[in-house]
């Protein structure tokens, strides 16, 4: 016998979220059905953060488009700086010191752990825990003082790669501060880890939500943590072979079951691989530390072959007029949110003729309404929390 | 026996929650015993590391009026008011400006400034009551920054990277405390000493 229910029946509710929620990420605004507390459709509207990116870009030279580029993903803002270099070099053919090549590695992973640190705060806030985001914001303090003292910026607006290299070399004792802070960080993914990714309530709002199968995750053109959390071992670093990710012992953070909590500890493992790679990179960087080098060089003088091709932080300083060859070209690399790829078209130019932007965060947010249709309310903000977006890239 | 089960898998689960979430809570009690890690802005500051990118400091006799920092700019945004002079066969430079409320301190326009009439300073605190009180002109951007290490109300901080090797708190460092790393030259003598004694050994072998 069914169990006698007063029955509450309303109509459907159109529900205005966002663009100024403080749990829309930036300004997303998604316009959702509502059955009662269940989720009927959802319909995303985007495009409040469009500044033209790609058309600025094709009215600009290399030099004077990169500072741009960091306000793409103002989350992790030298990813985008390094697309925007290998596109150019790509195109026209330029080769990057070995040396050079480590520094960018460093700074990339670095990025990678403050992205996931700003990913892995609000995301808890998300879910209601709100300690976990001054935790988070603590360590990535580190992680920006270790930013403005090689780059000159914290945060975004870094203009630290060049077409060719870097802009310039670590200062002075920073190898050893920046080991000191994967010493450091290390246990603190740990405690991170012991506060939330057993505790029952975190569990239970996420076990089997948000769940997308490998085929469909694959279909949607999904990349990244969003990805690797159906099961799929695919990470660009690894297919690709780009800059020196092969000279480090890592592993690609992969698990099955394609729900949020996956996602949350896809991120989490990437964490500590990217630790892994900072400390290989910093301890196996060609010529060793910045002093060192300098004092190997005084020592032997102009002639030194640590003043070689390969020691050096760039190969050429770019020109201000600096002449994107004809042609074009797809370039990618695998940025924290996922596949970061630019569609170049070159005309022998300064500025290139087309600069297209493949952003992994657009394209990652396109399964949303699938995701959390028939769903509750309160999912949906963990579901939205877990795809990891950020506005700027996504509207560009 | 299925109801029975119900109350052990019950109780089961109450027992995790409680163990996990008292985890989580030790977690946060540990911190009971640990230094804020804030900076009492404004009575105390970070110091800006020697890179970091503030208002731009120009040096009015040094600029030949070339305008590669405009051409450089993302923004064109330096206003170069210059003229030939026929007489000495040279540009000569009436004014220089930059609005600092429109500047995004990329400092381009520094890194590629032949003569290096441009430079990076540590000011960031630009704060103004009308925003044309930015637009800096020559006379107020040869003005030098002040220093937080010389104010005297200020406690100055130093900023993870610049902390001794080891350390990550920046209250209360002892006296005297360099950074990590040593500087090239002590690295430079400590080579020569250890070739030198190479080389001695060397000489003490063949005699």
């Amino acid at each position: 016998m069914p169990m006698p229910m007063i029955e509450t029946r309303t109509d459907r509710m159109l529900l205005n979220f966002g663009p100024h929620h403080p749990s829309m990420h930036g300004v997303l605004r998604l316009l959702v059905t509502l059955d009662g507390e269940n989720i009927v459709d959802c319909e995303p509207v985007i495009g409040y953060l469009h500044r033209g990116m790609e058309k600025i870009a094709e009215n600009r030279t290399v030099v004077q488009y990169l500072p741009y580029v960091s306000r793409w993903d103002y989350g992790a803002g030298m990813f985008n700086e390094a697309i925007t270099v290998n596109a150019v070099e790509k195109l026209a053919g330029i080769s990057v010191p070995k040396r050079a090549s480590y520094l960018r590695v460093i700074m990339l992973e670095l990025t990678r752990i403050t992205n996931h640190l700003l990913w892995f705060g609000p995301f808890l806030a998300d879910l209601g825990a709100q300690t976990p985001f001054l935790y988070a914001m603590r360590e990535r303090e580190w992680i920006l003082d270790l930013f403005e003292a090689v780059t000159g910026m914290r945060l975004i607006n870094n203009n630290y790669f060049r077409v060719g290299g870097v802009a310039v070399d670590l200062p002075y004792g920073w190898t050893e501060k920046c080991l000191d802070f994967c010493e450091y960080f290390l246990p603190k993914v740990d405690e991170y880890e012991r506060l939330v990714t057993d505790n029952p309530i975190f569990r239970r709002r996420l076990e089997g939500v948000g769940a997308i199968s490998k085929q469909d995750a694959i279909n949607w053109g999904l990349s990244g943590p969003m990805l690797r959390a159906c099961g799929v071992n695919w990470d660009l670093r690894k297919v690709d072979h780009y800059e020196c990710y092969d000279d480090f012992d890592w592993e690609v953070a992969v698990y099955p079951e394609g729900d949020c909590l996956a996602r949350y500890r896809v991120r989490m493992k990437e964490m500590r691989e990217s630790c892994k790679i900072v400390q290989q990179a910093v301890k196996a960087l060609p010529g060793g530390p910045f002093e060192n080098l300098e004092a190997k060089r005084m020592l032997e003088g102009p002639k030194s072959e640590w003043n070689k091709g390969d020691y050096q932080f760039i190969s050429k300083k770019p020109s201000a007029n600096f002449k994107i060859p004809k042609g074009e070209a797809y370039v990618r690399v695998e940025s924290a949110k996922g596949e970061l790829g630019i569609y170049i078209v070159g005309d022998d130019n300064v500025c290139p003729w087309r600069w297209k932007i493949r952003p992994p965060g657009f394209v990652n947010l396109q399964v949303l309404p699938q995701l959390i249709r028939g769903m509750k309310v309160a999912d949906m903000i963990a579901i939205l929390g877990s795809i990891d977006i950020i506005m700027g890239e996504v509207d560009r | 026996m299925s109801f029975l089960k119900r109350v052990k898998e019950y109780v089961g689960d109450a027992f995790r929650a409680a163990k996990y979430i008292g985890q989580g809570m030790g977690v946060v009690f540990d911190h009971m015993g640990r230094r804020p890690v804030t900076v009492q802005y404004p009575f105390e500051k970070l110091i800006p590391s020697e890179r970091f990118r503030g208002r731009i400091h120009f040096e009015f006799d040094k600029c030949i009026a070339c305008e590669i920092c405009v051409r450089v700019c993302p923004i064109d945004l330096p206003v170069v008011d210059w003229a030939y002079n026929p007489e000495l066969k040279k540009k000569e430079l009436y004014s220089y400006s930059i609005d600092f409320g429109v500047c995004i301190f990329c400092a381009n326009c520094v890194e590629f400034c032949p003569t290096n009439c441009l430079s990076v300073t540590e000011d960031y605190e630009l704060a103004t009551y009308d925003r044309h009180d930015l637009n800096y002109h020559q006379v107020a951007m040869g003005r030098l920054p002040s220093k937080v290490t010389e104010d005297p109300m200020v406690t100055p901080l130093r900023e993870f990277a610049y902390l001794p090797k080891g350390v990550i708190d920046p209250h209360d460092l002892p006296a005297g405390s360099q950074r990590a790393g040593k500087r090239p030259e002590e690295i430079l003598a400590e080579m020569r000493a250890a070739k030198a004694a190479k080389e001695k050994e060397a000489k003490a072998a063949v005699e």
